[in-house]
């Protein structure tokens, strides 16, 4: 017991220097308060209750503490994802860039597993070996194959512990490369024909995959791979509220932990960006009563996130300190105009048409912006 | 001693389930509905084993405006399964609801009232009680139907925004509150569960009534006429634990002997309306489009479907049946799902009902469940089928000889003579008619189907049925070709049942209705449109009633416009005659007749502003028109001779002076040196740009070529505008700019070609000139012209 507690405050110093801590160390208390109070059943392999699960998701209250949401909008979504780790199937979380796919997968693992560092980074590039198991060459050159010289896959440890791994963008794995988790996820078994033994998973076992809808290049996957996962479709936050609050929560979370020299936006400010991107993103206006052409890029509500702590960076050390209008335009150019050309005169037309006629209030975004787009 | 009674939520199968079971206990010798009293005649019928539900009590006024109140049963409604069970057993049934008269009679004294809900029921004036004060302020003033129906006023409450009861789910940690009902009340078998917890829900409602004074009032007569008619069976000497009430839960526990009954006095006093009884089928779809109005209501087919699983005493099959349903359904439409996904939402279902502590699965379950496994998480992929799970085509049907209106009787039997009984469903069908005779075919009758067919349409669009809706046919102006879209849905059937006050049959209705249009008529055209529907209805004593009547108003009228509409009309029906198979000669005089107003009413007409100016310019088309189709029939010197009269008239509206020069110049009536003469006259300098442009923009409205190869008159025009003064340039450049808008670029073409000639330049350098595009400050310009007030000139 001692010993885990210093495991636990050794993996928490550790954290404070790490750029991005997981889930399972920024949020330890938070756990620590549901395993707590968790009185539901658990299923084999589980830290906690399913219900629990969800608390520690949307929020909540355990004991007395209260918990935080993570993922803000679509609770249904998230008892669906729930579910369907509890009856062994994987899940596939699929949607846009910036929908809080990996977001998601990874605050679910940790809840559930208490790690959620046993992740495949899909890439072109990825092997059957990074998802299976590889060879330390040396021992294998010098004694053969044995159980020491293999390098297990972290879904391959994943299977051994009966815990969950994670498998991200892996729409980008080529085809034949992803197939290879066809019979892995059905059969829930890895031969190991060079030690002619098989591993069987242990109960708990299960995967989370994430894939992006939008992006070019990216490989289809197949029918009979796409049977063997449950399939949620992230949507982007359907009112402008729930962005707003998104994008609040985790501005802030990162304003702190990456220790930025500014003051947090206003919530006009946050408003003024979520409207931009949402009216850029949709194609409308939010009143709906006049089209805007809509840019290349995705807009999504991560970009958001991101623009607003680079425009608190860019205050903090070479502005005033509070975020100004000038900050966020510079921002904003950069982020809808990604394509040159037609961006460029997307971007020009939503100026014109939309912002200069919002009046006084978005006088300073509307004025910073066009000089910028000169 | 108080009568038991057992409290429903209308339309929830469990509730069914536990009323036979609890019915089956009790053996009553007499059961009490919340039915309308006086509908008792129907139950036969509705018991026959031949009748399928969806199924619904028609009440309707027997004057006009008709009123109508609907009752609709589903086979789960447990208010049915009372009726069957009774009919099993021998038991009597007597409903003890206030009588259709009155309630036909509340429903108009309603608009009086303040909105409470959302009125997010806008224009449909349903009367379900539960919604009465969202709906009452709506008067029921068109003929839409009333859905009587009080589904224990849960509905009432969701309607108003975030209420109580969405709070209380919210609570449970359900989405919404059909969820919460059907999780806690439609899965838990335990005996005498459903009655108790209903029971226990209409105190608690009763406590916590929110809804509107009026609503309230109108609940408390009815709960005393309720206990007035419990009263008298107590008095007839049946004893009162042979007797079993069925009602709604919310009116469950009032119903004892703690409080009055009605008295003979208070009832006297009630409003009524008299009123008839029928029956009608419903359907699925339309249980479902009630929103708000019960459980089982949004997805009729699945509560169907969990109807059958609790017969069956396999309530927990409900999630494979549904599910293998929405699979099967999309294999159907070829979209390949195997039964391992089946399986697997199957699984996953129980695992979000798990996740609510619930006994099994409820449709929302379900439905997310085959959204991400059989849909891989596109709702879209399987929404089709999810609307055939939940909702479904399914529409009732009564045996023939059942109580019906002698309308509905017709309807039936023209649908079977007409061979058109497949097209009596709930989903949309074409069907294409061809109005000739079928040569091959054996009998007279078989010969002109279509044609009958046809006029038997065009009758139900007459009286305004939406069983039938024409399409645009696709061979433009082939008279004998009809498209028409048929779809049956319960509001056609009530139309028809409307119908019955106009006359006994389809054919005598459609007469009356047209008589009655036709004695409100004041204009030509009404009348003209009369006789052409009548035409295609194949009513011709209607049809000559309809002439004669336009005839008189065409004497009395000078109406330029009408006449012209009412002559096309004419026209039409005329031209329709030998394939409707009818003599249009009697129609033949009065085209002459109105072609001679219409004439003589040219030039009266030609004194107008611009605006009306351009709709006359269409009447004189069709004039012109009908005069070129029955030349023969028609004066058509008068015709012309008034033309010329207008072409030469300086006083009268210059564009349609310029578009008699126009008919004129095409029929060959005005000579080269004429129009010479003319355009120079029109086009002087000096001529306001008013006057001179509008004329030109009349007279180009018609052959184009015939203009562009007189090469004098772009000289004419050319000198016209170049004479004119700034202030006059900008009013002209409006009308010729509309006027060349109505060339092709080739015109233009040919047009620049002859400038080019007169100014002495090269075809290619004009052309290019002016067909080049605008610039913006032109562009600019031309706008700020399109707001010119020309009234002022």
């Amino acid at each position: 017991m001692a010993k885990k507690k210093e495991a636990a405050n050794n993996a928490a110093a550790l954290g404070t220097q790490m750029l991005r801590q997981p889930a399972e160390v920024l949020y330890a208390d938070e756990l620590e308060a549901l395993i707590a109070a968790d009185r539901d059943d658990r299923p084999q392999g589980w830290r906690m209750s399913p219900r629990a699960v969800l608390t520690y998701i949307v929020g909540g209250k355990a004991g007395g503490k209260e918990i935080t949401p993570k993922y803000i909008g679509h609770q249904r979504l998230v008892e669906i994802a729930i579910s369907t780790l509890v009856t062994d199937r994987a899940l596939l979380l699929i949607g846009e860039p910036g929908t809080a796919k990996s977001w998601l997968s990874e605050h679910l693992t940790a809840a559930i597993t208490g790690d959620s560092a046993k992740v495949v980074q899909g890439t072109a590039g990825t092997t059957e070996e990074q998802i299976r198991y590889t060879w330390n060459y040396a021992m294998l050159i010098a004694n053969g194959p044995s159980p020491e010289a293999l390098i297990r896959s972290p879904i391959f440890r994943a299977m051994e512990s009966g815990s969950i791994a994670r498998f991200e963008e892996i729409t980008r794995c080529a085809s034949e490369v992803q197939d290879a988790m066809i019979s892995l996820l059905s059969e829930k078994r890895l031969a190991i024909p060079e030690l002619s033994i098989e591993v069987a998973a242990a109960r708990g076992f299960s995967l989370i995959a994430t894939a992006n809808t939008r992006d070019r290049g990216v490989n289809d996957m197949s029918a009979a791979l796409k049977r063997r996962f449950n399939i949620i479709v992230l949507p982007t936050p359907k009112e402008l509220e729930t962005e707003i609050d998104i994008v609040k929560r985790r501005v802030a979370e990162l304003a702190a932990s990456l220790e930025l020299r500014a003051e947090v936006p206003t919530d006009e400010a946050i408003e003024k960006v979520v409207t931009i991107f949402r009216e850029l993103r949709t194609g409308q206006t939010l009143d709906g009563k006049s089209k805007i052409k809509t840019p290349s890029g995705v807009l999504s509500t991560a970009e958001a996130i991101s623009l607003l702590t680079n425009s608190m960076a860019l205050a903090g050390h070479f502005g005033s300190g509070t975020i100004a209008a000038d900050d966020i335009a510079a921002g904003l150019q950069g982020a809808i105009v990604k394509d040159e050309e037609k961006d460029h005169s997307v971007w020009q037309e939503y100026l014109k048409n939309v912002m200069k006629k919002r009046g006084a209030a978005w006088r300073d975004l509307y004025q910073a912006c066009s000089d910028q787009a000169d | 001693m108080a009568v038991a009674v057992f409290g429903v939520r209308h339309l929830s199968p469990s509730g069914a389930w536990h009323l036979r079971q609890f019915l089956d206990e009790r053996m009553p010798d007499v059961v009490l509905i919340e039915g309308m009293s006086g509908c008792e005649a129907l139950i036969k019928d509705i018991v026959r084993r031949e009748t399928q539900p969806p199924i619904a009590i028609l009440a309707y006024t027997d004057e006009l405006p008709v009123r109508t109140v609907v009752y609709p049963l589903a086979t789960y409604s447990p208010e049915y399964q009372a009726m069957l069970w009774a009919n099993e057993h021998h038991a009597e049934v007597r409903f003890i609801d206030l009588p259709a008269d009155v309630f036909l009679a509340l429903n108009e004294v309603a608009p009086a009232l303040e909105v409470e809900g959302d009125g997010d029921q806008g224009g449909v004036p349903t009367t379900e009680e539960m919604e009465a004060a969202a709906q009452e302020a709506h008067p029921t003033d068109n003929d839409e139907d009333g859905t009587w129906d009080d589904s224990m006023a849960l509905e009432f409450a969701e309607k108003r925004g975030p209420s109580l009861y969405e709070r209380f789910a919210e609570q449970a940690g359900e989405l919404d509150y059909d969820s919460y009902w059907e999780r806690n009340f439609e899965h838990n078998l335990s005996p005498d569960s459903y009655r108790r917890a209903a029971l226990e829900l209409g105190n608690g409602l009763r406590d916590l009534d929110e809804s509107s004074e009026r609503w309230q009032a109108e609940n408390l007569v009815r709960e005393a006429f309720m206990r007035r008619r419990i009263q008298q069976v107590l008095d007839s000497g049946v004893s009162a634990e042979k007797v079993v009430a069925v009602v709604g839960a919310f009116h469950a526990p009032v119903l004892g002997d703690d409080w009055p009954a009605m008295t003979d006095e208070e009832f006297a006093r009630l409003p009524r309306r008299a009123s008839r009884l029928t029956l009608m089928p419903y359907s699925y779809f339309r249980l479902s489009a009630q929103s708000g109005y019960g459980a089982g209501n949004n997805a009729p087919a699945y509560f169907d479907l969990m109807w059958k699983s609790l017969e069956q005493g396999a309530l927990d099959d409900l999630p494979h049946r549904y599910l293998t349903n929405v699979a099967r359904r999309l294999r159907a439409a070829g979209t390949h799902r195997s039964t391992a996904e089946v399986i697997e939402s199957v699984r996953l279902a129980r695992t979000l009902s798990a996740l609510k502590q619930g006994l099994a699965p409820t449709l929302r379950d379900l439905r997310d469940a085959a959204i991400t496994l059989i849909g891989q998480g596109e709702v879209s992929r399987v929404a089709e089928a999810l609307a055939h799970a939940d909702v479904g085509t399914a529409i009732g049907h009564l045996p023939e000889g059942v109580s019906r209106t002698s309308i509905q009787e017709d309807f039936e039997r023209e649908l079977k003579r007409l061979r058109l009984e497949k097209y009596r469903s709930t989903v949309k069908q074409d069907l294409q008619l061809d109005l000739r005779e079928n040569r091959t075919a054996k009998s007279a009758d078989a010969a002109f189907l279509d044609l009958r067919r046809s006029a038997f349409l065009h009758r139900l669009k007459a009286l305004r049925m939406e069983f039938a809706r024409p399409q645009t046919a696709h061979q433009q102006q082939a008279n004998w070709a009809e498209h028409w879209q048929l779809q049956w849905t319960p509001e056609s059937e009530i139309q028809l049942v409307e119908a019955v006050l106009l006359g006994e049959t389809i054919e005598l209705a459609t007469s009356y209705k047209f008589q009655d249009v036709l004695s409100k008529c004041t204009s030509v055209t009404e009348a003209a449109s009369v006789v052409r529907a009548a035409c295609e209805c194949q009513l011709f004593a209607s049809m000559e009633q309809a002439r004669r009547r336009l005839q008189e108003l065409s004497v009395e009228t000078s109406d330029f416009a009408g006449i012209a509409q009412a002559a096309v009309e004419l026209g039409a029906v005329v031209r329709y005659g030998d394939v409707r198979q009818f003599d249009a000669s009697s129609l033949r005089p009065l085209i002459a007749e109105l072609f001679v107003q219409g004439s003589l009413a040219l030039l009266p007409a030609a004194l107008c502003d611009a605006p009306t100016a351009q709709v006359r310019v269409a009447a004189m088309e069709q004039l012109n028109r009908i005069n070129l189709e029955f030349s023969e029939l028609v004066d058509e010197e008068l015709w012309t001779a008034q033309l010329h009269r207008l072409a030469d008239r300086d006083d009268r509206s210059p564009l349609m002076s310029g578009y008699a020069c126009a008919i004129l110049l095409e029929r060959g009536l005005l000579t080269n040196e004429e129009l010479s003469r003319e355009v120079s006259r029109r086009l002087s300098p000096g001529i306001s740009a008013d006057l001179g442009a509008a004329w030109f923009e009349g007279l180009a409205l018609r052959n184009h070529y015939a203009l562009i190869g007189r090469q004098r008159l772009w000289e004419c025009l050319a000198d016209y505008v170049t004479s004119l003064d700034d202030e006059q340039f900008r009013p002209a450049i409006v009308f010729l700019r509309r006027a060349f808008g109505t060339f092709s670029p080739l015109e233009k073409r040919q047009i620049a070609e002859n400038l080019g000639q007169y100014w002495g330049v090269s075809a290619d350098l004009a052309s290019e000139l002016l067909n080049e595009e605008l610039t913006e400050e032109e562009e600019q310009a031309l706008e700020g012209l399109n707001d010119f007030d020309f009234d002022d000139l």
